[in-house]
C-alpha cells in the first residue's frame, strides 16, 4: 500500500514539474503541426499563417537586423526563393527584440528581402514556434507539418525545401 | 517583504509540496522512483511531442538569494583570481542575475546583445547585471568583447550555482533564466523560462526593475 502511495506521489511530482520546466532553446518539434498564428506586416496589415498552413508549403525564418548570421544567409535564401518561390510561401518574421519597425524598413532599403516580411511586435509567433535564436528556419510541408528546423549559418535547408516543393511546373 | 506571485513568469516547482512529500515518504523512495522514471522522461525528447521535462527549483520570491562566489571576466580581461564576484558584497544594489546556455551559440545571441545594446535604458545606474554560463573565462572575454558587453560574465563550469537557482540544464549547458535581486539581497522577480526572442520577457524584466527600484 505504501509503495503504491509512493509511486502515486512520484508520478504527481513528475506531472507537476513537467508542466513548468520544459527545456528551452530547442524550438518547435519536427512532426508537429505548424501553429496558425496571426502577425502583422510592417504596415500593420494582419498576416494569418492559417491561410497557408495545410494549403501551401512554408519557409519561415525568424530574423533581426542586428543578426549577422541572418545577413550571411540572405543570398542563399534569395537563391532558394528564386528556385522555389512559385511553390513555397517565404515568410521572414522579424523578432521585436532590440529593433523597431522603422529600423527594419531602413534595413530593407539596403537589402532585398527574399520573403514576405512580418514584424512580430507581441512575440506571438516567436512563442508559438518556440524560436530559440535568430536565423531559426522552420520548413512546413503542404500538409501543414513541420519537417525541418535549423539555426545558424551552417544549416542545410535547401534539401528540405526541395522535398516540400514538389515537382517543378512544366515549361511553358 | 511578502512574496508577490505575479512577479514570476513561470509557476515554479513548489518547494512546499516537496516538504510535505518528505514528511509522508522517505526521500530515498522518491529518488528511486524518479530514477526509474528518468528514461521515460528523456525518451520524450527523442520522440515527437513536447521537449524534455526538467526538474526546476530555486529561491522563491521574497526569499534571500543564495550566496555564491564565482570567477568573472569582462570584455577587456579576466578578473583577478583573488577577487571573485561575491553576491554578498552587492547589498545596496539591484542585481540582475541571468543564467544562459553558452557563449557563441550557433545562432545570433539575442538576450545578452539586447542587454548590452539597451543597457542604459533597460537597467540604469543603480542596477548591476551579471550573466552566468558554463564557459571558461577566456571564452567569456572573447564573447563579451565581440558583443561589447558593458557587464561581467561569470563562469560556473560545474553548474553548482545554476543548480542553487534552479537554472541547471542537461547536456552541459544551463537553462535561460533571469532573477532580479533587490537591495536587501532578496529575490524580487524571477523568470525561469526567459524567452530570448520574446519582447514580453524584456518588458516584464524592465517593469520588475522599475518596481524594485521603487520608481
Amino acid at each position: 500500500m505504501k509503495a503504491i502511495r509512493t509511486l502515486a506521489l512520484v508520478l504527481g511530482i513528475v506531472g507537476a514539474t513537467s508542466a513548468v520546466g520544459w527545456a528551452q532553446d530547442e524550438g518547435i518539434s519536427v512532426g508537429s503541426v505548424a501553429p496558425s498564428v496571426t502577425v502583422k506586416d510592417l504596415d500593420g496589415h494582419p498576416i494569418n499563417f492559417g491561410d497557408l498552413v495545410g494549403k501551401k508549403p512554408m519557409f519561415i525564418e525568424f530574423w533581426a537586423t542586428w543578426c549577422p548570421i541572418c545577413e550571411s544567409l540572405l543570398p542563399r535564401v534569395q537563391a532558394a526563393h528564386a528556385r522555389f518561390g512559385d511553390r513555397i510561401a517565404f515568410i521572414g518574421v522579424n523578432v521585436a527584440v532590440n529593433q523597431t519597425p522603422e529600423r527594419v524598413k531602413r534595413y530593407l532599403t539596403q537589402h532585398r528581402a527574399p520573403f514576405q516580411v512580418v514584424y512580430d511586435a507581441d512575440g506571438v509567433s516567436t512563442r508559438a514556434y518556440n524560436a530559440p535564436q535568430t536565423s531559426y528556419i522552420v520548413i512546413v510541408d503542404r500538409a501543414g507539418k513541420v519537417i525541418y528546423t535549423g539555426v545558424g549559418v551552417e544549416q542545410k535547408f535547401e534539401e528540405a525545401l526541395a522535398r516540400v516543393a514538389g515537382p517543378e511546373p512544366a515549361e511553358r | 517583504m511578502s512574496p508577490v506571485p505575479n512577479r514570476q513568469s513561470d509557476n515554479p516547482f513548489n518547494l512546499k509540496i516537496m516538504d510535505a512529500m518528505n514528511r509522508l515518504v522517505p526521500k530515498r523512495l522518491i529518488m528511486a522512483g524518479l530514477l526509474l522514471l528518468l528514461p521515460a522522461i528523456v525518451q520524450g525528447q527523442q520522440t515527437q511531442g513536447p521537449p524534455t521535462a526538467v526538474l526546476v527549483s530555486g529561491p522563491e520570491l521574497g526569499e534571500m538569494a543564495p550566496e555564491f562566489t564565482l570567477a568573472w571576466a569582462t570584455r577587456d580581461s579576466i578578473g583577478p583570481a583573488g577577487s571573485p564576484y561575491r553576491l554578498a558584497h552587492r547589498r545596496g544594489k539591484i542585481v540582475v542575475l541571468a543564467f544562459y546556455p553558452r557563449d557563441f551559440t550557433t545562432g545570433c545571441t539575442a538576450e545578452l546583445r539586447t542587454f548590452g545594446d539597451q543597457y542604459e535604458t533597460m537597467f540604469g545606474k543603480d542596477v548591476e547585471v551579471v550573466a552566468v554560463s558554463v564557459d571558461s573565462l577566456e571564452t567569456h572575454v572573447r564573447f563579451a568583447s565581440s558583443l561589447k558587453l558593458p557587464f561581467s560574465l561569470l563562469s560556473d563550469p560545474t553548474q553548482a550555482v545554476a543548480k542553487m537557482y534552479g537554472s541547471n540544464g542537461s547536456e552541459g549547458s544551463m537553462r535561460r533564466t533571469v532573477y532580479v535581486i533587490d537591495r536587501d539581497g532578496r529575490v524580487f522577480y524571477r523568470n525561469l523560462r526567459f524567452g530570448a526572442l520574446d519582447p514580453k520577457a524584456y518588458d516584464e524584466l524592465k517593469a520588475a526593475i522599475r518596481e524594485a527600484r521603487g520608481s
